[in-house]
């Protein structure tokens, strides 16, 4: 099959040298090429980012342990904490220098066993237009309030962050 | 008619989307799955046609996304804020209720594009005017399984799940409607993040205003500040903008200036506004 067809290319293309430049010309056709452009977007989390508090081990004493927008953790002074922290790092693509607003709550509560909750506020860097080349990013922190008789067990809570273009 | 079909298209798109659920679900894992690309970024619905708007999975695992419509109003700073239900009036309520869409929830594996059908249907006696919505693109987040780890003794573990999503703006405009707009007021504020050049954007007329910012000096033909994006909504007369001056840029910021306000170049790129002025 292909053999085939090279064969019939090959003497289609020995045919047009032959027969010159008429023939040349009229084999030139003139198509129309259409595609739909459209601006695109794009929002990611980068992998292996969380806002993660580490291990928070209480002494009966309330505190705030604070995470940056850097990821790193104040110092605790009334907890122990433990463990790695991070911040959740997010990441924005469009068009060249385009203006965006972000939304991000300023609180989260977190469900823990039999009822116990927590509360987070949220902290989150700027982000007000792409660079010029259609990137930008931002991340988000938190400090959270542990009570002095804070229940031990796993908390969970979610939070929405919205990226919105004008 | 044209609301059927499309209510019939959600309901096929929604039990497909159950089936790929189903599917998926023995191969959960703990990393969060949401990453979204959405084409095109901005809508503008002149008559009664519709159009499409592209979500993409663009994430390592299955996803399932949420498309809603939210009301967002512009603050005097530019930024969008939420619109709770209470607040809600008649012309956001209008814009709500016109707007047709489907599907409204997607399941979709990795690298898998779904057109979301867009279409209008304005009342027969609709005020003119312009109408507006913001269409939310949003990743349902994976139930957490109820047999997850718990067996810490001491101390607790915290797992705080980002959802995260985009919104674009979908503008209906009834009628014939025109707005200009105009630059005063330029000046150097000092931000939180360092220098920003700022000035006030007044709009007036029945429709928004939307275009890029070019801040150009004399004699220099590159612009010193660009940014796109810049809109004014009907429900504001006037909003500044404030645009972060990199530190390359901040020396060349003096001398006479013109802030240049153009419309998108996909719709002719023309001058809407323009102010000279000298930055001492």
């Amino acid at each position: 099959m292909s053999k085939f067809i090279k064969a019939v290319v090959a003497s289609s293309v020995l045919a047009a040298s032959v027969m010159g430049a008429n023939a040349a010309h009229a084999a030139t056709a003139t198509a129309d090429a259409r595609a739909n452009i459209l601006e695109e977007l794009t929002v990611t989390k980068d992998a292996g980012t969380d806002l993660d508090f580490g291990t928070i081990i209480t002494t009966g004493t309330a505190e705030t342990v604070v995470v940056g927008n850097d990821g790193t953790r104040a110092a605790c002074t009334n907890v122990v904490c433990t463990g790695a922290s991070d911040a959740a790092d997010f990441s924005v693509t469009g068009s060249a220098s385009e203006a965006v607003t972000l939304t991000v709550p300023t609180s989260v509560t977190l469900n823990g066993p039999s009822g116990a909750i927590m509360n987070a506020n949220l902290s989150n860097t700027a982000l007000t237009a792409l660079d010029g080349s259609g990137n930008g990013g931002f991340s988000v922190g938190g400090a959270l309030d542990v009570a002095a008789n804070q229940t031990d067990g796993a908390y969970l809570g979610t939070f929405t962050v919205t990226v919105e273009y004008p | 008619m044209a609301t059927r079909s499309l209510k019939r298209l959600n309901n096929i798109c929604v039990g497909l989307g159950m089936m790929a659920a189903a599917l998926t679900l023995p191969v959960q894992t703990a990393q969060a799955a949401g990453d979204l690309l959405v084409a095109p970024t901005r809508i503008i619905l002149d008559g009664q046609r519709g159009t499409e708007v592209i979500l993409n999975n663009i994430g390592s695992e299955t996803a399932t996304y949420r498309i809603s419509l939210e009301l967002r109003r512009m603050t005097a700073e530019g930024k969008l804020t939420d619109v709770s239900p209470e607040e809600v009036n008649e012309l956001e309520q209008a814009a709500k209720d016109m707007i047709r869409y489907a599907p409204r929830r997607v399941t979709l594996p990795p690298n898998q594009p779904q057109a979301i059908r867009l279409g209008v249907r304005a009342p027969k006696n609709l005020a003119d005017g312009e109408y507006r919505v913001h269409l939310l693109f949003r990743a349902v987040p994976k139930a957490t399984s109820v047999t997850a780890p718990t067996e810490q003794t001491e101390g607790f573990s915290i797992a705080l799940t980002p959802i995260y999503g985009v919104t674009i703006p979908v503008i209906i405009r009834h009628g014939k409607l025109t707005a200009t707009a105009a630059i005063a007021n330029a000046r150097i504020e000092q931000g939180d993040e360092g220098q920003a050049f700022a000035f006030d954007l007044s709009r007036t007329g029945d429709r928004s205003t939307y275009g890029e910012i070019r801040v150009v000096k004399q004699g220099v033909d590159e612009p010193l500040l660009l940014v796109r994006g810049i809109a004014v909504y009907p429900e504001i007369a006037s909003r500044t903008v404030s645009l972060p001056i990199p530190p390359e840029v901040a020396a060349q910021l003096k001398g006479p200036l013109s802030i240049e306000y153009y419309e998108p170049r996909n719709v002719g790129g023309g001058l809407i506004t323009k102010t000279d002025l000298v930055l001492r």
